[in-house]
């Protein structure tokens, strides 16, 4: 037992940022558990044997991993994988706790804390790191490990299914869904706080912990509708033709609801720097999405744009149109043109990578920009200090890809 | 012949789907009813997110019964927004009398009733002109020149974006006065209520020897929390995933506070709570929030130093080193040999109770404040092991630091 809490302060100190989670564990020792494993209520189940026959730096390395299947929440994950997939059974049981242990062990260990004997790596199936559990069981069987691996039963914790040592929820000194949320996110807190101490999957993780990012073709539909849908630009009340409860109320004029679709005009960066596969996939998006809500095809044109805009295009046209361009990227011509066309649109859709100077005032329609991320970095290499200035805040800006 | 056959079988219809209708309710722990009912029970109108068919207007239906109100449904998306401003009604001479804006039907029975369970259906599919104009309705409970009664609770239903295809999403200000839950079928309740037995809401029941002190905690709690985290008080949803939920606004945090009082007078879980102070003010704030309560009930660090032997410290590990690294900071705060020697004895406390690691740090930062005179106390003895733990712990961590890289 000392052993294993010199071995957890040796994790504290090892990785500060996790300390609160590690302390928030709660240690139950059981003979019946192989090696060490968590289940959903934040108990960790110990054997005796096995601290005895681990070093202490090891052991280390063991909780931290140990806490990572908590903090990110790989019991729920599995269970929602293996709902959506029926994937049960002791088979695929395994199969998600590699496909965790995978996710976690690419990125935890090194810096003080040694990676344990038997940690399984994706490099062990020849497969890329940096990946999540779900992308792992998607895309690899996983039989090519040999199934006496040692070290692989995390408990329910890693893959959401019970154990027979496991107390349970009613079980003594379990956290509640509420009490997990709240550690985990004051770990999320703590990381994104001082990002500086934190590798990168850890911050990946702190970022999107609460906030999972969303398919961007869900969020880009979204911004397109409500901003062709918003008052004063697709629907309006009309005197043009009379409401259809005018004849309850002889003698007063009411005005009816109509809509009028909405015109999009797409303006489209052609630089160099984003590739023709990004923008097809985009553009085909945003098409799809203005059918869907009332516009006609020829309702929405494309301005294909690099240091100077090209002229609008219908996008019946626009779908055999080779997007020309390359070098570097003014949008501002691309407003300009898109504003000048008549009728004018009412909503314009700049699909970026945002390294462009952007129009000073904000144009007279709604704006949505489709933002293609590029690593952050000095882009110019005389002035490192250099950053292209972000979308400006009138616009909605829903990342892509 | 024919025909009478016909109306036998209609009839044994009848019996067969009246047969089918009987269903009972039971008592049983529901979390997110729980939160709905101390919600409606609290007067905040509540929206409840959820896929289609997945039993909202269900739980509703039993909501309206067993707080016997009479249930209004009136599905926002079919409706234009005179119903909710009112329609004009032309009199005899407009100029001297005005023209008066008339409320819909249902409104009027409401009234009539007195009480009632305003249930706006389908509110993400309503368009924006519509969702404009209930706003009014959803605050200022008035539906063209009507006011409803203060017995009328409003709640409301919206499916979320993924599922919605051709919806609208909710604006900022609209959905900055809703409660939000959100609402998913729990898998034993669906079976159980299609063997015939749905869950019974019931009104929390509000203990009323604890309403004084449920209104001092919850104002504590908010203004405590506001006071540290300024900026909390006003933030607009700035990315796109985070919009049409719930964000953080002096509206929203008063409903918080309203809550909190509730939800503590009525003795919920912290689970409970916790759905609906992250439904009102979103859930990072609401987060902090929570974590702000938790370490607002921390035994108090003077409470432990004045009698060491009893001390009540936290079974939790994290929260147990908190108090403890709260009462080394009373101690260092006023330097005194007693304090000093009664923190030591506060570890030792702790030391008998619970994990020894956690001891590790407060025990240094205590030894640290020492003053030359004073003495080491026989407690400090007893700690010996937390300090060779300490020690393991440096040893491995250097050996683990000197290896380099990873095995």
């Amino acid at each position: 037992m000392e052993k294993l809490m010199a071995a957890r302060l040796h994790a504290a100190k090892a990785r500060p940022y996790l300390a609160d989670a590690l302390f928030a564990l709660h240690v139950v020792e059981d003979r019946s558990v192989p090696t060490m494993a968590v289940d959903a209520h934040w108990r960790c189940y110990v054997s005796p044997a096995y601290v005895a026959r681990m070093p202490v730096e090891e052991l280390a390395g063991v909780w931290v991993h140990e806490v990572s299947h908590l903090l990110r929440d790989h019991h729920g994950r599995g269970e929602r994988y293996a709902r959506e997939h029926e994937a049960y059974g002791p088979f695929e049981r395994l199969r998600r706790n590699i496909a965790a242990d995978f996710e976690i062990n690419d990125d935890i260990y090194g810096d003080g804390l040694p990676r344990p004997t038997g940690a399984v790596l994706p490099s062990l199936l020849r497969l890329p790191t940096g990946l999540l559990m779900e992308e792992y069981l998607r895309t690899a069987s996983m039989s090519g490990l040999s199934p006496d691996l040692a070290w692989l039963d995390c408990g329910g914790g890693a893959d959401g299914q019970g154990r027979p040592w496991e107390l349970g929820a009613d079980g003594a000194r379990g956290l509640t869904r509420q009490q997990r949320d709240a550690v985990r996110f004051r770990v999320a807190e703590g990381i994104r706080g001082r990002p500086g101490e934190a590798p990168e999957g850890w911050r990946r993780w702190a970022d999107e912990a609460f906030h999972p990012p969303q398919p961007w073709r869900r969020l880009l539909g979204a911004a397109v509708r409500s901003a062709a849908g918003a008052p004063g630009v697709g629907e309006d009340h009309t005197y043009r033709r009379p409401s259809r409860r005018a004849a309850t109320l002889p003698g007063v004029v009411l005005p009816s609801l109509r809509r009028k679709p909405p015109r999009v005009c797409v303006v489209i960066d052609t630089s160099g720097s984003v590739s023709d596969a990004e923008l097809g996939g985009a553009l085909l998006e945003v098409a799809a999405i203005s059918r869907a809500v009332g516009g006609r095809r020829d309702l929405v044109s494309v301005v294909s744009c690099d240091a100077a805009a090209r002229v609008a295009v219908p996008l019946c046209r626009a779908e055999s149109m080779a997007l020309i361009g390359g070098g570097g990227t003014d949008l501002r011509s691309g407003f300009t043109r898109a504003l000048r066309s008549r009728p004018r649109p009412d909503v314009i859709v700049a699909l970026t990578d945002g390294q462009t100077p952007w129009p000073s005032a904000q144009p007279p329609c709604r704006t949505v920009v489709g933002l293609f991320p590029r690593p952050a970095g000095p882009v110019d290499e005389d002035d490192p200090d250099y950053r292209p200035e972000g979308p400006p805040p009138w616009a909605r800006v829903v990342t892509i890809g | 012949m024919t025909t009478t056959n016909t109306t036998t079988q209609l009839a044994l219809a009848g019996d067969l789907l009246t047969r089918l209708r009987e269903t009972t309710t039971e008592p049983r722990p529901d979390e997110q009813l729980e939160a709905l009912t101390l919600a409606v029970a609290a007067d905040l109108p509540v929206l409840l997110w959820g896929e289609p068919g997945i039993g909202k207007t269900a739980a509703l239906t039993q909501l309206a019964t067993s707080l016997g109100l009479p249930l209004t449904t009136v599905i926002a998306s079919v409706h234009e927004p005179s119903d909710f401003s009112g329609l004009p009604i032309v009199g005899d001479d407009p100029a001297v009398q005005g023209v008066p804006m008339a409320p819909p039907q249902w409104a009027v029975d409401l009234v009539r009733a007195g009480k009632g369970l305003l249930f706006l259906d389908e509110l993400s599919t309503a368009t924006p002109a519509v969702q404009a104009a209930l706003l009014r309705v959803v605050l200022e409970r008035k539906v063209g020149a009507l006011q409803l009664p203060p017995g009328v609770r409003i709640v409301a239903a919206a499916n979320p974006r993924a599922s919605a295809a051709d919806g609208w999403e909710l604006s900022p200000p609209l959905a900055n006065r809703f409660v939000h839950l959100y609402w998913v079928h729990d898998r034993d309740v669906v079976v159980r209520g299609l063997g015939g037995v749905w869950p019974r809401a019931e009104l929390p029941r509000l203990a009323p020897d604890r309403l004084p002190e449920a209104v001092a905690y919850a104002r504590r709690a908010v203004c405590g929390f506001l006071e540290a985290r300024p900026t909390l008080i006003h933030r607009l949803p700035s990315t796109e995933t985070r919009r049409g939920g719930a964000w953080p606004s002096p509206r929203s945090w008063e409903a918080a506070l309203t809550l909190l009082a509730f939800g503590t007078a009525a003795s919920v879980s912290r689970d409970v709570l916790a759905l609906l102070v992250r439904g009102a003010v979103g859930d990072g704030p609401g987060l902090e929030l929570l974590a702000h309560l938790d370490r607002m009930e921390l035994p108090d660090p003077e409470a432990l130093l004045a009698d060491p032997p009893s001390a009540e410290l936290p079974e939790r590990g994290d929260l147990r080193q908190a108090a403890l690294e709260a009462v080394i900071a009373a101690v260092g705060a006023r330097p005194e040999r007693e304090r000093w020697e009664a923190g030591w004895a506060v570890l030792v406390r702790a030391l008998e109770t619970g994990a020894p690691d956690l001891l590790v740090a407060p025990a240094t930062t205590l030894a640290a404040l020492r003053r030359d005179d004073w003495e080491v106390p026989a407690a400090m003895d007893r700690l010996a092991a937390v300090v060779g733990l300490a020690r393991r712990a440096d040893r491995s961590l250097a050996r683990a630091t000197a290896e380099g890289t990873p095995r």
